[in-house]
């Protein structure tokens, strides 16, 4: 018997390029989901990618374009997805943007664009795919937010609250929507092999590593398996949760 | 076949969320051992077919919970099978209603027998085992009452907190040497459990679920899979709540 359990389902997930995005997208492909792959710039290694992986799973994935902080682009995003005329079953927000700074430190552009992408633009983004959603009465919806938004780690202040935000409107989301057939829940990934590493030293590196009950850092596998169980039917009575996904912390 | 190869010791698997949890591990390529109250031969049949459909093995074992000498001899038939255990699943439990003024105290010692004590005990023995091999993943059935409080239920749901203390302070002990630990917390499942409860009550906490319905006993035994699969690899030491929203 094969594996696959999202079969027949059809996937927006956005920060598809890199890291935890680019492994949901193989995830979901290895378990026959068609997907809208989404991310900020078109580049020939993305295509690649995503023509190899749609050839292997036979299954259909199509890139599109937007910066979440363009609205207008958003607008024309939505279009070309609804142009294709199909149900979407499943809604990964997962493009994200990471922060590092004191509260002191923390300068006013810097918050205001860290909630844009964070928290503001997959709250809009949702809002138009919902509506499609609630067409079929059916849907699940993930959001990826951070340990960070519920530990409040110090340089945190303007990311985990970005994170936090999110939270709680994906569980008001799942209080809303629950009797229409869609349910909402987010995924706190810990400290994960990721390129946002990058925006911490070695030494906070290795010490969060310490701090974890695994002794080491989540794969952007790890979690996209987690995402994968709440985009299924595994969970389908699973809402307004948030799972994390950090080796113990 | 999220289970291809694993084996598995499984509480509770007479009926409800225990037997859903057999079935659902067995189309996953899994085997168990399969613990139940006392012998039954309608259960052995289901084992039995279960064995057959799957290409599995399923082995009967039984045990009341109360009874320290009876676990333990069949924990030992468990280990004199020599094979690696890669997940234990404690389900079986009971529960006793009253307020808490008239509860007699041997009544909540011996719920705190069932749903803890008997627990810990198993843990002990099959996580030794799961040390050794360096891998393993033990799922631990809570309840949403040790987390919000369940009226006239305080046995129930301080041995079901008791078991949320457990399974996150054994999931760090255990974390390095390969064994993960985590609990699910069920919301109002339609078990014979709940058939007992007065409809009034049943339609009102309906009400207060996202969702508007009960779980089924087939949507706990699914996020008992995921824990027990290598898809949850990374995720040690959580409760996870299958209650379809309940505010």
């Amino acid at each position: 018997m094969e594996e696959r359990l999202l079969i027949e389902k059809n996937a927006i997930i956005t920060g598809c390029a890199r890291g935890i995005g680019k492994s949901i997208v193989e995830i979901f492909a290895q378990n026959g989901a068609n997907i809208w792959a989404c991310a900020r710039k078109k580049t020939e290694e993305f295509e690649q990618t995503l023509q190899l992986l749609s050839e292997k799973y036979n299954v259909e994935i199509k890139p599109v374009y937007f910066d979440l902080t363009d609205k207008d682009q958003m607008k024309n995003a939505v279009r070309t997805i609804m142009s294709d005329k199909k149900d979407i079953d499943i809604l990964v927000n997962n493009a994200g943007i990471t922060y590092n700074a004191l509260f002191q430190m923390s300068t006013i552009d810097k918050i205001n664009e860290v909630f844009d992408v964070n928290y503001i633009s997959p709250f809009l983004f949702t809002q138009y795919i919902v509506k499609l959603m609630l067409r079929k009465k059916s849907g699940s919806i993930i959001n990826i937010a951070s340990s960070a938004a519920i530990d409040g780690n110090p340089g945190r202040s303007v990311y985990g609250a970005s994170k936090a935000a999110l939270l709680c409107a994906t569980k008001s989301l799942a209080a809303e929507l629950g009797d229409q057939g869609i349910r909402a829940n987010v995924i706190a990934p810990g400290i994960t092999k990721t390129e946002m590493l990058s925006s911490m030293t070695e030494e906070v590196i290795n010490q969060t590593v310490l701090n974890t009950d695994m002794k080491r850092p989540g794969e952007p596998y790890d979690i996209a398996n987690a995402v994968l169980f709440l985009a299924s039917d595994l969970s389908s009575y699973v809402t307004g949760q948030v799972i994390r996904v950090d080796g113990g912390m | 076949m999220l289970l291809t190869g694993k084996n598995a010791v499984i509480t509770g698997c007479l009926k409800g969320i225990g037997k859903s949890t057999l079935e659902t591990f067995a189309k996953n390529g899994s085997n168990v051992w399969a613990c139940a109250l006392a012998p039954d031969e309608e259960f052995e049949d289901f084992c039995q077919n279960l064995e057959k459909e799957n290409n599995v093995w399923i082995k009967p074992v039984y045990f009341d919970l109360l009874d320290q000498e009876q676990i333990k001899s069949a924990l030992k038939q468990i280990v004199s099978d020599k094979q690696p255990v890669h997940i234990l699943v404690n389900i079986a439990g009971m529960t006793k209603d009253a307020l808490f003024h008239m509860i007699p105290m041997d009544q909540m010692k011996l719920i705190f027998e069932a749903n803890f004590f008997a627990q810990m005990y198993i843990t002990q023995f099959i996580t030794k085992l799961m040390v050794r091999q360096k891998v393993g993943s033990v799922i631990n059935i809570s309840s949403i009452s040790a987390l919000d409080g369940s009226y006239g239920q305080l046995s129930y749901s301080a041995s079901k907190a008791a078991i949320i203390g457990a399974t996150r302070t054994l999931s760090v002990e255990l974390a390095d040497k390969g064994v993960r630990v985590n609990a699910l917390a069920p919301g109002v499942i339609d078990t014979d459990m709940v058939k007992a409860v007065p409809k009034d009550i049943i339609l009102k906490r309906i009400n207060q679920m996202s969702l508007k319905r009960l779980g089924l006993v087939d949507e706990v035994s699914n996020a008992i899979l995921f824990l027990a699969s290598d898809l949850s690899d990374y995720i040690t030491g959580q409760v996870i709540r299958i209650d379809g929203g309940i505010k």
